[in-house]
Formats: structure tokens, sequence, C-alpha cells
């Protein structure tokens, strides 16, 4: 396949004229494609970068007169920021958020998906349903749980008369339930996401396997663990990954609902550093967490990419096997 | 006869199951809209109304257009700022994702035939989405100031240009690598350039997937939040950002007009989400989902 996607790269030396002006066809259409995207990261993203490097090294805030007169300060302000309690708990709680509502839309996404893996009367119609969270958007999302969660509000009124208790948890309001409470805001947000791809990976899964399975005699368990779930790994492993990396940048559901409070309930990372920046107007504190966050998702994104490559090369061997049988 | 009734029974837990979760994802949408048409004394009225009684217009006539003669005086946030906010969104939202979709697809279809970027630069690219926008955002702002593109729609285009490009490339790269080369070879020996080939016989071919492209990615441009509060200030503004001056108003809770504004703001995405629905696992996945 790769190989096809070179054409005529393979044999350069008796190249014809012809061939060697469809060449320089070829490297003038490439660099006309490149030259655009490098000059646009070169002029939005270095400069940014840049200045997020020098305000790491330097003291400044907006009361500081202007910036580029501001004060070198050395590795000072990385001490500050890695000594300061309130910076280690916003990276517990962003992990643990991101791992709560990783693992809760992946069993719902995917308990969602196995029941609807094969067609079945009325499944365009909780597809329709399912995916609505999704194409809601994230303040909308804040502020629809504000108007459903407040202590007398619909939510509680509704489990109480279900249950026959009166069930009154104050949702926003109690430090101890608050993140957690937008942690299952984002799974209702998000879970349909896991479900779609979750969904599509099941149906891409091939037939033949699993019927030669159960003619051998596999019962549905041992066919769901041992063929189903491998042949679904790159999938659920995409599932995983992304939803992580998605729920570790959250802000706007965060932010809009509760501002990082009570107190400190719901300060996240990105809230954190949104407080820092635009609240006691710390940019230079700011500058050095987003550097920190970013060597962490950095580190974290190349992890995973490697991971999904991986996943990404088996699932093309497992294709081209497929197209070459059939 | 076991059997049947065996499959009988997974049939009926499956439906349990689904309504179950069907009534959850659907609940919060439902009172989103059920609000905006309550009336100002049902808003937080204990217990709570589940429909509005009776039905009034007057959350919306009031948020999109403010019509004063429906504005109960203590809850009015009167001006048309939403029309030009929903105009704004749109400008900015449309252009971005075209902008995207169209140099996208152009570099996916160098990927494609002629691998301008290697997989790895591909999955580098991906980076750009990846990392959390929190991170650049203060040094965007300042370095955007002293070009005057703060509080410009061209900043925040050029922003969402460049973040959501790397959905745009995966994702038309997956259309265009169903289409057979043979078209294109024909193209090529009938002497067309290579810009015409793209623009006139590959383009074309995946139209529908261009399409499903383009509204995928308004999805995310339409909804975004972060950037949008930081670089517009006063002159450009979007939805989510109009949605949000409704909180912590002096006024107190203003539940029917922001559930007013924000079924206008979710009611467009809902429906190009549902256009869309069989592309939006392809759109995700990075073209580990084929189908």
């Amino acid at each position: 396949m790769s190989v096809a996607a070179v054409p005529a790269a393979s044999i350069p030396s008796q190249a014809s004229p012809r061939e060697r002006s469809r060449q320089r066809a070829i490297r003038r259409f490439r660099w006309s494609i490149l030259v655009p995207l490098i000059l646009l990261l070169a002029f939005v993203l270095l400069p940014v970068l840049f200045l997020q490097l020098y305000f790491s090294f330097h003291q400044w805030t907006v009361y500081l007169g202007s910036w580029w007169d501001a004060e070198y300060v050395g590795l000072d302000l990385f001490r500050d920021v890695l000594t300061d309690p309130r910076f280690g708990w916003a990276v517990v709680r962003s992990l643990a958020f991101a791992t709560g509502s990783t693992i809760g839309c992946f069993v719902i996404g995917f308990a969602l998906a196995y029941l609807m893996r094969r067609p079945f009367h009325g499944q365009a119609f909780y597809y329709t349903i399912f995916i609505l969270p999704m194409l809601t958007v994230p303040v909308v999302v804040a502020y629809t749980a504000e108007m459903l969660l407040y202590q007398s509000g619909p939510i509680n009124d509704l489990i109480s008369r279900i249950s026959g208790i009166d069930f009154k948890p104050m949702w926003l309001t109690d430090p101890n339930i608050a993140l957690p409470t937008v942690m299952l805001l984002e799974i209702w947000n998000w879970a349909p996401f896991s479900f779609i791809i979750l969904l599509a990976g099941l149906a891409a899964i091939p037939r033949e396997p699993i019927e030669a399975a159960e003619i051998l005699g596999a019962s549905r368990w041992r066919i769901f663990w041992e063929v189903e779930l491998p042949l679904l790994r790159p999938v659920i492993f995409l599932a995983l990954v992304l939803r992580f990396l998605e729920a570790m940048a959250e802000f706007p559901k965060t932010w809009a609902l509760l501002q990082g409070g009570p107190g400190t309930a719901t300060e996240t990372l990105p809230v954190y550093i949104f407080l820092t920046t635009w609240q006691y107007f710390e940019i230079s504190k700011g500058a050095v967490m987003s550097y920190l966050v970013m060597l962490l998702m950095i580190v974290i994104v190349l992890f995973a990419i490697r991971l999904l490559r991986r996943e990404k090369q088996s699932l093309d061997a497992m294709y081209a096997g497929q197209k070459a049988a059939g | 006869m076991r059997k049947s009734q065996r499959r009988r029974m997974t049939a009926i837990v499956r439906y349990v199951l689904l309504t179950g979760w069907g009534v959850i994802a659907f609940f919060p949408i439902f009172w989103m809209i059920s609000t905006s048409f309550k009336p100002d004394t049902q808003w937080f009225a204990w217990p709570p109304f589940y429909f509005p009684h009776p039905p009034t217009l007057s959350n919306y006539l009031n948020v999109w257009f403010g019509a004063e003669e429906y504005a109960a005086t203590q809850y009015a946030i009167s001006s048309q700022k939403p029309l030009i906010s929903l105009l704004n969104s749109t400008i900015i939202a449309g252009t971005a994702t075209l902008l995207s979709v169209l140099f996208g697809s152009v570099m996916a279809y160098g990927v494609s035939r002629y691998r301008i970027l290697s997989e790895t630069r591909m999955f580098q690219l991906l980076m750009l989405r990846m990392i959390p926008p929190i991170v650049i955002v203060a040094p965007l702002s300042l370095y955007y100031s002293t070009l005057g593109l703060l509080d410009s729609m061209t900043g925040l285009i050029l922003i969402y240009f460049l973040t959501t490009l790397p959905y745009a490339v995966w994702m038309t790269k997956s259309f265009i690598d169903e289409v057979p080369r043979e078209i294109e070879q024909a193209a090529e020996i009938l002497g067309a350039s290579r810009w015409r080939t793209i623009f006139e016989i590959v383009l074309p071919l995946i139209r529908s997937g261009l399409v499903a492209t383009f509204l995928f990615i308004l999805i995310l441009t339409w909804s975004e939040y972060l950037l949008a509060l930081i670089i517009t200030k006063t002159q450009v503004t979007t939805l989510p950002i109009e949605l949000s001056k409704y909180q912590g108003t002096t006024e107190g809770r203003v539940y029917g007009r922001q559930a007013a504004l924000a079924v206008g703001i979710t009611i467009p995405l809902m429906i190009v989400g549902l256009v869309i629905r069989k592309h939006l696992a392809r759109g995700f996945s990075f073209g580990m989902v084929r189908r």
C-alpha cells in the first residue's frame, strides 16, 4: 500500500527527461502545500511559544509596565510553582477527573455499543437520541446543569419521587461532591463519543472468526473475551486515549459552572491556570504552569501517539489481510 | 421454543437498558427546551414545573430581539447583542471551517498520493489539537494585542483554522484514500495540471465527504469557548460567550432567558450533527475506524 503511494519514486536512476520533470512537478507541488503551513506555524505558534518561555523566566504582571522591561528571575518562578500546594492539588484533581470520566465514558459507551451492535427495530432512533449530548455546546451543558441540579431542582425532585426517600444532595455547593458532579456532566456530554467509535469498531469486526469460534462450540462469553475483544483493541485504545486527553483539557463546563469553587473543590489545571493568569494577573506564574502542563501533556501525547500508531498498523494489517482474502 | 424465549428476554432487557440511558441522555435537553418556554414564575418553582404552563415566547422575544414589552423589567437584559453574536459566530466558524477544509483537503491529497507528510508527521500534526489550548492562550492574547488582532474576527479565525486543521487533513484523507487512482492518472495523461486534477476531479468526487468534514469541524468551531473568551472582548463576541454573560449578572438567575439563548445555540448544531451522523465516527477516529 505504501509502495503504491509513491508512484515512480522507486525507480530513480535511469529516469527519462519526462519522468524527471514529473518528479520536479511533484516536488514543487509538495512545497507549495508545505510552505504556507510552515509559515503559519512560524508566525503564529513560534512567537507564542517564545513569549511563553520569556515569561517563564521574567517576573511580570500587568501592573509592572511594559512586558519587555520585566525583570529576569531565573528559575525562581519554577520553584514557586513547584512548591505551590494548590498547583499540586490541581494536578491531582485533573488526573482524577480525567481518569474517572474516561472510565465512565468507556463503560457506558461500550455497554450501549455492545447492545446495539446488531441491527434491531428502532436502532436509528436510539442512535439519534444517544448522540444528542455530544452535540450540545459545552457552555450550554454547564448552564443547563445548573438549572437541573440546584438543591430543590428537578433532578432531586425526580429522584425523590421515584425512590420515595427525601433525596437532597447539594450537587454544586458541597465541596465533597462538586468535582464528581462535573465528572458526571463530562460523562453525560462525551459518552456518545466513546459510543460511536466503539459501535463503528464493533460493526467493522469481521464475521468469520466469530462464526468459526461458534462452530467450534465456544461459549458466548469466551467468544467475547477471546475473539471480539482482541479484535476491538485498537478502537478501545483510541476511545480511552482521546477521551483522557480531552478530559485533561476540559475547561468550559468546569469554569462556566463553578469557576473552581466551592472553595477550590473543582480547581483543575486549566481552571487554576486561568485564575492565576486572568484573575490574579500573575502572567509569569501562569506561563510557568502552562509550560509544565505542556511538557506533561507532550509526554502523555507522545506516548499515546506511539501506542496509537502501533495499533493502527496492526489494524491496517488486519484490513489488508481481509481485502486479500475477500 | 426455549431459544426463542431467551431471545425475546434479551430483546426486552436491551430495550429497557437502552431506553433507560435514552431518558438520561434526553432529559437535560428536554429541560432546557421546556424552561425556555416558561414564564418567569416557573423558572425555579417548588415543586418544579416539568412543562411550561402556559407556554410563552417571551424569553425568545426578549433575548433574541430585545423586545421591551415582553421584558418583565427586572429580568430585562435587552439590546440586540445575540443577533450580532449569531452573525459573528456564523462568520467566524464558517470562514475558519471553510479554510480548514480547503487547505486540509489539498494537503490530504498530497499526503494520500505523494506522501508529502510521513505517517510520523501526520501524527505529530495531531499535537496541534491534543495540547490543551489553555497553555497557549495567555501569550497568544499578548501576541495578538501587539499585532492588533485581539478582539478581531481575523485573530479568532486564524487560531481556529490552525487548531482544526489536523481534523480536516485526517478526515478528508480517509475519503481521498477511497478514490481509485486510475481516474487521476487518466486526467494526467490528458495533460491536466495537478491543481486542476485536484479541484476538478478529486474534490468533486468526495463532495459528500467534504460536506461531512465541513459540518464536523463546524461543530468544533461553533462551540469553542476558551479561546473566544480570551481573544474576543467587546467588539466581537461569539454565541457561547454571549450566553456566559447571562451568568452572575446582578439580576440573579434568569434561567428562562438563558434557556432561550441556549436552545438557539444548540439546535443548529444538533441538526448539523444529525445530518452527518454516519460520518461522526470517521471524523473522531483518525482513520482507525472504517465502515
